[in-house]
């Protein structure tokens, strides 16, 4: 870890003035990432801002939808009878991550900017255009059976990590940026940038803009959705892959369906073409699998990640069926 | 805490005596003790696998803020070879050369006034190497394996075969029934808990280590030679161990450093290996392939076991996998037994021992290839193991001492319920799972050393047993407490045990399954031995009550000293006196009924899996393990014993390896979040049984061992459970929900 200043934000505005133009800043809330990489000296601020005394807390109701601060920790969030109750996908979503004392640091804003957790990222004795562009990216010839067959680019292969961000997505969420220069509400679906040439670019954050909150429309029958997460052991993992599924069922047809997956995606990969052909379906497994299908009509796979081809589909199916039986 | 009952049948259960300080936190492991004044220093490691190191920059980190000193082969701590090479993990000493044997080997060491600074300052370290291509890859190294010569006292190439058969194919050949499979597994780590940590404490040409270690002894004694002092110098304290698995037995790089260092800052210094440091620092398990070809006759008769494997090496040394010379050579009775044990040396880090050592890789092999002949056969495998169970050691004319592999199979069977099983593989369908049960054989041999132990009868009526084993977790706190409650007709909570600790009664420690078969029986020994004292002392002191009475008239009852007409207390006693305490010492070792018996503790496992239908992942869903390993001294931290003994083998089943990458060297997963250990909830209800039969050949107490035979078999029950819910067959461990997609 190297030297930083840390500051303490007591207000919105003073943490915006603290960070300034953003170069060199980063902004604290649970510090499960950022100290984590800091120690790693993978992440290396010269400034420390801690926003954690914002009022940037709440799980509200409006007409407009779900509202949940970015300070609200993961924990509190995933019991929340709001969000149980209306969005099941979001509650899942939180207690499939991480752990609990994890969860209990970890805030909503953190998790959706968290960063990849690809070995070689975590790791500054190997290259790594994400980390040090032009670097290379060692994760396409190396061990990669975690990483993305969706979405990479010759630069780079890592998966987005969030598992809260695929059920967002799914749910045409957006997040509020606050900056010196104003607010502006963004679709988290845009939010994400893909690698392309340029992996260290994540997200369309600009420096010193702060997330202040996430709003999830409103979407009556989101109270039947879920989130399917796989993984080689029963917690406390990242996802293989995972679908986040809402479903609109009159009378055994799915009327509409909000589906996105993770743990395939260099961002959480929401599939509307997938969506499309499952609508005016009877979701019997066998049509649902080739509806799936058309998810992964473009994937990448690497070395040892060709079996996501599959699971992912197979998840789909499964997260489907269970959610309509 | 619950007191054992007096005179009761030796399986008490008892709580951990132990157990309040663990969870109170008052425990201290090596890494908690806080010498005054103590600098703390972090490894450097090495970036590349193979190679020299050219220079080393290490003028930032030396200005760098709290920094005492840099070490590295250019500017070492100076320690010597040839001393006690035995008990260091590697075969080269740390920064006495510049030559890098292996991705994440010790190259240096930062010490600094706190860890932060030690550790931050390290990271402005750069290192310039000529590097060589490592060789990292098992299968590749395959063609150019060596014979390692001997394995386990025989050789490495062994056949056992009736009398005028000439090679084991032809008896493979003339079989009814054969079956092959090739079993492979990646690299394995211990993981403990507890990182390997050393605090290291000078004083007057003194030193103190506090050290996790399994053995206090081996690693006083290379500690010792490496630095060049007398033994009696030197002092290993490590009274609690979170986890070893073995491998806290050898020495490796950080207390030779940390000591070196000590000695010359002239003051305490600290160095905790990093989780991912303990990767490449310490040691690890071979990876493995083998090859299993059994041939049988129809009724399901083994007529030949050819069992071939090939164990990772490491340049720098090791203990490698001995997988058939543990399994196939004794399990079974077959007329025809070869052996075929190669190594292939690579670029890694040293393996060493690791929780049943040569069992766990060999079980899965064998006990999966028996599943295949059962399948082949269209046998029940549980009487398929039992029609072949041996009596008496193949190749040698001496029975076991106490063996009840078949009674633990009946008893398993019926507990779990394998009578409903149907053997059609996919024939269980619940759901979205597919549901299957397997079962598998555990064998692992009783281990006796040398152990002395010592009591003390104290004035404050408590007696001392104490002894230099360890406890890592196994147990040996209240293993102590409990034989020495026995042993004195006391309560469990009058006796104060200690361990873990050089200056105490000699003991080699705690491995081999070993610590309470050896430890155990010399607890008696010196019972009997401080008894005798006490009554001497009663008899010639002239406070004394029994002043004058003939020794042989006085005996020892539960505290009491009894003379006729008289009787009193042992504390009562020392009180009149004024006599602080009386303690002698016993020793036992084995004796000649080592090369009469074979001596080896069994047991066999059930489990139920289920596989999801659609993303294939496989998740447990109970099993049963049935125990024999003799009398069983404490029954709830023996159960714990095998408890986690069974949750290792899920991990080497499921979730475990490490990924070296075959063109670096590096180990790409070294951490705890990518190296996958079973969690809570990846652990089923887990049903321990003891047949608890005595065996008295093998000691007085009975008992054998139990700290590693809970692993044997258990990856090749899950494999087969596996095998009979989907069909498919899966002989690449871990077995993970890639493998099963189909
Ligand atoms: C072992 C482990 C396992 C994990 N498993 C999972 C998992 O299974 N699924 C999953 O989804 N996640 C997982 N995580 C990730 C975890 O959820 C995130 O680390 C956490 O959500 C980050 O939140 P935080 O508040 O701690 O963020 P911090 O570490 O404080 O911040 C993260 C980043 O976001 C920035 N930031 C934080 N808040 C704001 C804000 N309001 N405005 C602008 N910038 C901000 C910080 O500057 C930093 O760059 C795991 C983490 C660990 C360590
Ligand atoms: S996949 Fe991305 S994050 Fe990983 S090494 Fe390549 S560039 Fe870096």
């Amino acid at each position: 870890m190297r030297a930083f200043d840390f500051a303490v934000a007591e207000t919105l505005g003073q943490a915006l003035t603290r960070a300034g133009s953003g170069a060199g800043s980063a902004y604290l809330a649970g510090g499960t990432t950022l100290v984590d990489l800091m120690k790693l000296d993978v992440m290396t601020p010269r400034q420390v801002v801690d926003i954690n005394r914002l009022p940037l807390r709440g799980v509200t109701t409006d007409r407009s939808g779900l509202h949940i601060g970015a300070l609200e920790r993961m924990s509190d969030v995933a019991v929340h009878p709001l969000v149980t109750a209306r969005y099941p996908v979001i509650a899942q979503a939180l207690s499939r991550s991480a752990s609990p004392q994890l969860r209990n640091m970890a805030s909503i804003g953190g998790n959706l900017l968290q960063r990849v957790r690809c070995g070689y990222f975590r790791d500054t004795s190997t290259p790594c255009n994400k980390r040090e562009p032009g670097s290379g990216c060692p994760a396409i010839g190396g061990e990669n059976r975690g990483h993305a067959i969706l979405g990479t680019s010759d630069s780079c292969v890592a998966t987005h990590p969030s598992d809260l961000a695929v059920a967002l997505v799914a749910l045409d969420a957006s997040v509020r940026l606050v900056g010196r220069d104003g607010t502006r509400d963004v679709r988290l679906a845009d939010f994400y940038r893909l690698p392309g040439d340029t992996p260290q670019l994540e997200h369309d954050l600009r420096p010193g803009e702060l997330v202040t909150r996430v709003t999830v429309p409103e979407l009556a029958w989101a109270r039947r959705s879920a989130y399917l997460k796989i993984r080689d052991r029963q917690s406390y993992e990242f996802a293989l892959a995972s679908a986040a599924v809402a479903l609109d069922l009159r009378d055994g047809v799915i009327r509409d369906v909000r589906l996105a997956v993770g743990g395939v995606g260099t961002r959480p990969w929401r599939l509307p073409e997938v969506e499309e052909a499952l609508r005016g379906m009877s979701p019997r497994p066998d049509a649902v699998e080739a509806a799936a299908a058309r998810a992964v009509a473009d994937a990448r796979p690497l070395a040892h990640n060709r079996f996501k081809v599959t699971l992912v589909r197979r998840t789909i199916v499964r997260a489907l069926t269970n959610l309509a039986g | 805490m619950q007191s054992a009952a007096q005179g009761a049948a030796r399986t008490v259960s008892v709580n951990r005596v132990d157990g309040r300080l663990k969870v109170t936190g008052g425990a201290r492991y090596s890494a908690d003790h806080l010498a005054e004044r103590a600098a703390h220093g972090y490894l450097l490691l090495s970036t590349v696998a193979l190679g020299t190191i050219r220079s080393m920059d290490v003028a930032a980190a030396q200005r760098a803020p709290g920094v005492l000193a840099v070490f590295t082969p250019f500017h070492p701590l100076k320690l010597n070879g040839g001393g006690n090479p035995f008990s260091v993990g590697h075969s080269w000493l740390p920064l006495q050369d510049a030559e890098v044997r292996y991705h994440g080997q010790a190259i240096g060491l930062v010490v600094a006034e706190t860890f932060e600074q030690a550790r931050d300052a390290a990271a402005l370290v750069s290192a310039d190497y000529d590097v060589r291509p490592p060789a990292a890859s098992l299968p590749d190294g395959i063609p150019r394996a060596t014979d390692p010569g001997r394995v386990n006292g025989e050789p490495a190439v062994l056949n056992l075969l009736a009398d005028g058969v000439g090679t084991i194919d032809e008896a493979l050949a003339s079989s009814e029934v054969t079956v092959s499979g090739t079993y492979s597994q990646p690299m394995k780590h211990h993981s403990a808990m507890e990182p390997h940590a050393t605090v290291a404490v000078w004083q007057d040409d003194q030193l103190t280590l506090y050290n996790g270690t399994q053995s206090a002894s081996l690693t006083l004694g290379t500690i010792a030679a490496a630095l060049g002092v007398e033994p009696a110098r030197v002092r290993v304290i490590s009274p609690h161990v979170g986890g070893g698995f073995g491998n806290k037995i050898a020495t490796w790089a950080h207390p030779l450093l940390a000591a070196a260092a000590a000695r010359t800052l002239g003051r305490p210094v600290k160095v905790v290996l990093t989780r991912e440091q303990t990767f490449t620092v310490t040691g690890n398990r071979s990876a493995v392939r083998q090859t299993v070809t059994l041939g049988a006759r129809r009724d399901g008769t083994l007529v030949a076991v050819k069992h071939q494997a090939y164990s990772s090496q490491s340049t720098s040394g090791g203990i490698f996998e001995t997988s058939p010379h543990t399994t196939s050579r004794y399990l079974y009775r077959a007329e025809n037994i070869h052996l075929d044990q190669k190594i292939v040396t690579l670029d890694v880090p040293p393996p060493t021992w690791m929780r049943a050592p040569g069992q766990e890789s060999g079980s899965f092999a064998l006990e999966t290839a028996l599943d295949e002949l059962a399948v082949e056969l269209g046998m029940d495998p549980v009487a398929l193991r039992l029609r072949n169970d041996a009596t008496v050691y193949p190749g040698r004319n001496v029975p076991w001492s106490s063996k009840h592999l078949d009674e633990c199979y009946r008893v398993g069977a019926r507990r779990f319920g394998w009578d409903r099983r149907d053997p059609a593989p996919r024939s269980d369908v619940r759901g979205e799972w597919l549901v299957g049960t397997g079962t598998a054989s555990a064998v692992y041999p009783a281990e006796r050393f040398p152990a002395s132990v010592k009591v003390r009868f104290q004035a404050d009526g408590d007696v001392a047993v104490s002894s230099a084993t360890a406890d890592l977790g196994t147990g040996m706190w209240t293993v102590l407490a409990v034989l020495g409650s026995e042993a004195l007709g006391l309560p469990v909570d009058r006796i104060r045990t200690d361990l873990g600790d050089s200056t105490l009664a000699a003991n080699i420690g705690a491995f081999g399954s070993g610590a309470t078969a050896s430890t155990g029986p010399a607890v008696a020994v010196a019972a009997e031995a401080a008894s005798t004292e006490l009554i001497k002392l009663a008899v010639t002191h002239e406070r004394s009550p029994l002043h004058g009475v003939p020794a042989a008239d006085v005996r020892y009852d539960r505290g009491d000293l009894v003379a006729p007409g008289r009787r009193i207390g042992f504390a009562a006693l020392l009180q009149a006196v004024d006599v602080a305490g009386v303690e002698a010492t016993g020793s036992t070792a084995p004796g000649p009924e080592h090369g009469q018996h074979a001596f080896t503790s069994f047991g066999a496992h059930f489990c139920e899996v289920r596989v999801n239908r659609w993303t294939g992942e496989p998740r447990l869903a109970r099993i049963t393990t049935v125990i024999d390993g003799g009398a069983i001294v404490n029954a709830k931290t023996a159960r714990s014993q095998i408890i986690g003994g069974v949750i290792f083998g899920i991990g080497q089943a499921l979730l475990e390896g490490a990924q070296v990458e075959p063109a670096t060297g590096r180990i790409a997963n070294a951490n705890l979040a990518e190296y996958l250990l079973p969690v809570n909830a990846d652990v089923p209800p887990i049903d321990v049984h003891f047949l608890n039969h005595p065996d008295t050949l093998f000691n007085p107490l009975g008992a054998r061992g139990i700290g590693e035979v809970g692993t044997v078999g258990v990856a090749a029950a899950i494999g087969n459970a596996i095998h009979h819910a989907t069909g498919r067959r899966i002989r690449d461990l871990p077995i993970t929900l890639d493998k099963l997609l189909d």
